[in-house]
């Protein structure tokens, strides 16, 4: 975990030296290149099928009407002409940027805090370390089901909020109530993966800064925010930007959450749980409108990728030069775990 | 070498929906069956659609007809229309028979070529064995029939006879049929409840559902057989109409069916009634087992309806439809479809089986009523419904905004006039007018 995450870049940089030098070590010989490309092949050949296929062909069928199994009928730019004026549309982007907000920035914060507490001594480290990552690995589904019980109007949640003397909430009939009811599944989800990225940063800043910031009456408050948090910009930046792409797509929540026996009543009341990838899902799977949800795809991914440039600029905007490869090979060994 | 590229394009083509590619190889219509080089023929089904005793039966040998076998394939109820859209763009691995879902069926008239039309396989012949409103949703507008009858779903009004009583109501089936004959007598008889009953019951759980069934007494829907949009008329805005009055007398307890406040309310007696199908019962009984033998069963207000219920269908790539159809008119006969129901209650579609003794079994959950005396009339007096491909994008909004309704206050008229926009929108979209 420490050399994957490795702030400085190391392993990015390995790799870019090993490959030149396998370039210039191996004028003209073609043969010598066999085995290792059929050793690594399993791997592009399945990415070529399953990854960049799907992508491309996605792309492809933007511009089609198409219900899935008839002809293809070409309509060029309509899809996304009708997108842009579909109000539904835009409400679901609002959605999924207004629960993003609520689930995300509280998310690193809290697991900032919580990778700070697991990195000094207590006891048992290793079993809270499972125990947060434990949600992480959870059937989605099955624990939106336990939520959906604890967001009940008589459910767990508000017998709390009344134990203490407060008025229920209507979680699931009200906009703030439905959305951050799915904040706060993200958070619980999210929290424990993001705070052992966080530690693994936290291991490799040199003991002898916080040794430093001790001898110099710095208490943990201080340390946390003044020594630890600018040493983690690397990490942090990751882990924003791995928030913000997994954010952007939220879908499982809000789809179990509303799924009944209801025809035509996800994303709740005043659709105000409908994100983008829900009402992706909607229109190309259950209406099936090819063309559309495929066009929705890739507004999304314009949407993500801006985003992802603005955090990026956000966060590392004064950092040196070298750090930006790390990140780089930090999100590239990231996405090839996902297998996205 | 060549052997592998061989496998690989195969490959592609096979799993990404190459269509263009198995074109150019020739793959011609007989060899894109899931049970192409068996011995049997392939069903897909989802989990409590089809009997497991009779495709037992059939896995080892359908009874009469020597030789065939039909091996069924169990597919999640919510991947089985992917799944078959998928194999039927790929024109590979296309099951020879598969089950489809009343609101499915209707979403394949577009592309109504990718089924065998079963009147070439001689269905008139077994026509009078089924219910004519089932038998007349089998077809496509173009009179291609594609479907073949499976499972029924007709409706009734779901009551608590003690709440009933003693709110001074009418209470027995018979009597509450005669005295509760429309939606409008049925919100009165709300009002009397709410105001006398104990505990204050909510006559019903949400307005969706008084929605939904009142526009399946009605043998329009959203979108005609013309493709046009029919979903501002009078018989959509009388549906919207009742369910709003439901909301405005104070009747509706505002809560989602299937969530554990659902259950709550059922199993605690703060809901008197349920306006849905014979399938339901299992799933009643289940949330409210302490509310056995409170319930009855009578006519639904302004008459029954049909909802959900399911179809079977032979895709163009079956391999043998002779035997495929044989297959159908096996599991599907009255005798069979009797045993669907003991087993796994299927509500069979062939009105001879109701009369049978063993449909007419006392259920203590409704105090000693034979559910069959509701439903067996209530499935033969259905409607005549037109299911048109777009259903689900036309009646989506509908359904959201009563949600809003109901759940966020919104006005009825600007919820109206929002739903008829939004759905205009989308069907034009789609080429509806």
């Amino acid at each position: 975990m420490a050399t994957v995450l490795d702030p400085t870049g190391a392993p990015a940089a390995d790799e870019r030296r090993a490959s030149r030098r396998g370039r210039s070590t191996a004028p003209g010989g073609r043969r010598r290149h066999v085995p290792p490309l059929l050793a690594v092949s399993p791997f592009y050949v399945l990415f070529a099928v399953f990854g960049t296929f799907p992508v491309l062909y996605s792309l492809y069928l933007s511009f089609q009407d198409w219900d899935g199994i008839g002809d293809m009928r070409f309509v060029g730019l309509k899809q996304y002409g009708w997108l842009l004026q579909d109000s539904v549309f835009w409400h679901s982007v609002l959605n999924t940027f207004q629960i993003w907000f609520l689930s995300t920035v509280p998310m690193l914060f809290l697991a900032l805090v919580l990778a700070f507490l697991l990195h000094s001594q207590v006891r048992f480290t290793g079993a809270y370390r499972v125990a947060y990552f434990i949600p992480n690995v959870t059937s989605m589904v099955a624990m939106t089901i336990v939520f959906g019980s604890v967001f009940a109007q008589a459910g767990l949640a508000n017998s709390v909020l009344r134990a203490v003397g407060l008025d229920g909430v209507g979680w699931l009939s009200s906009e703030w109530g439905i959305k951050s009811s799915v904040a706060i599944m993200i958070i619980w989800r999210w929290v424990g993966y993001n705070a052992l990225i966080f530690l693994a940063g936290l291991q490799a800043i040199p003991t002898e800064h916080f040794e430093a910031a001790r001898v110099d009456g710095a208490n943990s408050r201080q340390t946390l925010f003044r020594v630890v948090a600018p040493q983690l910009r690397p990490v942090i930046l990751f882990a924003a930007v791995t928030s913000t792409i997994n954010g952007l797509q939220i879908f499982t929540e809000s789809q179990v959450l509303f799924q009944s026996t209801d025809i035509g009543s996800t994303g709740g009341p005043g659709q105000e749980g409908m994100t983008i990838v829900l009402y992706l899902w909607q229109k190309a799977f259950k209406e099936h409108q090819f063309g559309y949800g495929a066009a929705m795809g890739w507004l999304l991914f314009a949407i993500i990728a801006i985003f992802t440039i603005i955090n990026w600029r956000l966060v590392s905007g004064s950092d040196r030069d070298d750090r930006r490869p790390g990140i780089a090979g930090l999100l590239r060994r990231k996405g090839v775990r996902d297998g996205r | 070498m060549e052997h592998r590229t061989m496998t690989r394009r195969r490959l592609l083509g096979v799993s990404l929906g190459g269509a263009a590619l198995l074109g150019m190889s020739g793959c011609g219509a007989s060899s894109g069956s899931a049970s192409a080089g068996t011995d049997h023929l392939s069903l897909w089904y989802w989990k409590g659609s089809l009997s497991d005793t009779l495709l037992a039966t059939a896995k080892r040998g359908v009874p009469g007809m020597p030789g065939l076998k039909v091996q069924g394939s169990q597919i999640p109820d919510g991947d089985i229309d992917s799944k078959v859209r998928t194999s039927l763009a790929a024109r590979a691995y296309v099951p020879d028979i598969t089950v489809a879902n009343s609101d499915n069926l209707a979403t394949f008239f577009p592309d109504e070529n990718e089924f065998l039309d079963l009147r070439t396989l001689g269905a008139e012949a077994v026509r009078d064995r089924y219910l004519d409103w089932k038998w007349k949703s089998c077809f496509t507008p173009s009179g291609r029939m594609i479907g073949f009858p499976l499972d029924a779903g007709p409706t009734a009004l779901y009551y608590r006879r003690d709440l009933f009583q003693k709110a001074g109501l009418p209470h027995e089936p018979q009597d509450v049929a005669e005295e509760i004959p429309t939606w409008e007598k049925f919100i009165a008889a709300g009002r009397t409840l709410r105001a006398k009953a104990p505990g204050k019951p909510y006559l019903v759980s949400n307005i969706g559902n008084v929605f939904q069934q009142v526009l399946l007494q009605s043998p329009q829907q959203f979108v005609d057989a013309d493709n046009r949009f029919i979903g501002d008329q009078q018989h959509v805005r009388r549906a919207w109409d009742l369910s709003v009055e439901l909301l405005r007398r104070r009747l509706s307890a505002g809560i989602t069916d299937g969530t554990p406040d659902f259950n709550a309310a059922m199993s605690g007696g703060r809901v008197a009634t349920m306006t849905t199908a014979v399938w339901a019962i299992n799933g009643l009984k289940d949330t409210a087992p302490k509310t056995s033998g409170t319930w009855r069963l009578t006519t639904m207000p302004d008459g029954p309806a049909n909802y959900g219920g399911s179809y079977l269908t032979l895709t163009r790539y079956c391999r043998d439809p002779e035997a495929a159809f044989a297959f159908l008119t096996w599991l599907l006969s009255p005798a069979n479809q009797l045993k669907s129901y003991q087993e796994m209650a299927l509500f069979p579609t062939t009105p001879a089986s109701y009369a049978d003794p063993a449909m007419h079994t006392p259920d203590p959950f409704f105090g000693g009523q034979q559910p069959i005396d509701v439903f067996g009339p209530a499935a033969q007096k259905a409607p005549v419904v037109y299911f048109s491909p777009y259903e689900e994008s036309a009646n989506t909004p509908f359904f959201q905004e009563l949600t809003n309704v109901e759940m966020l206050g919104k006005n009825p008229d600007r919820a109206w006039r929002d739903a008829v926009n939004t759905a205009e929108t989308t069907l034009s979209r789609l080429g509806v007018s």
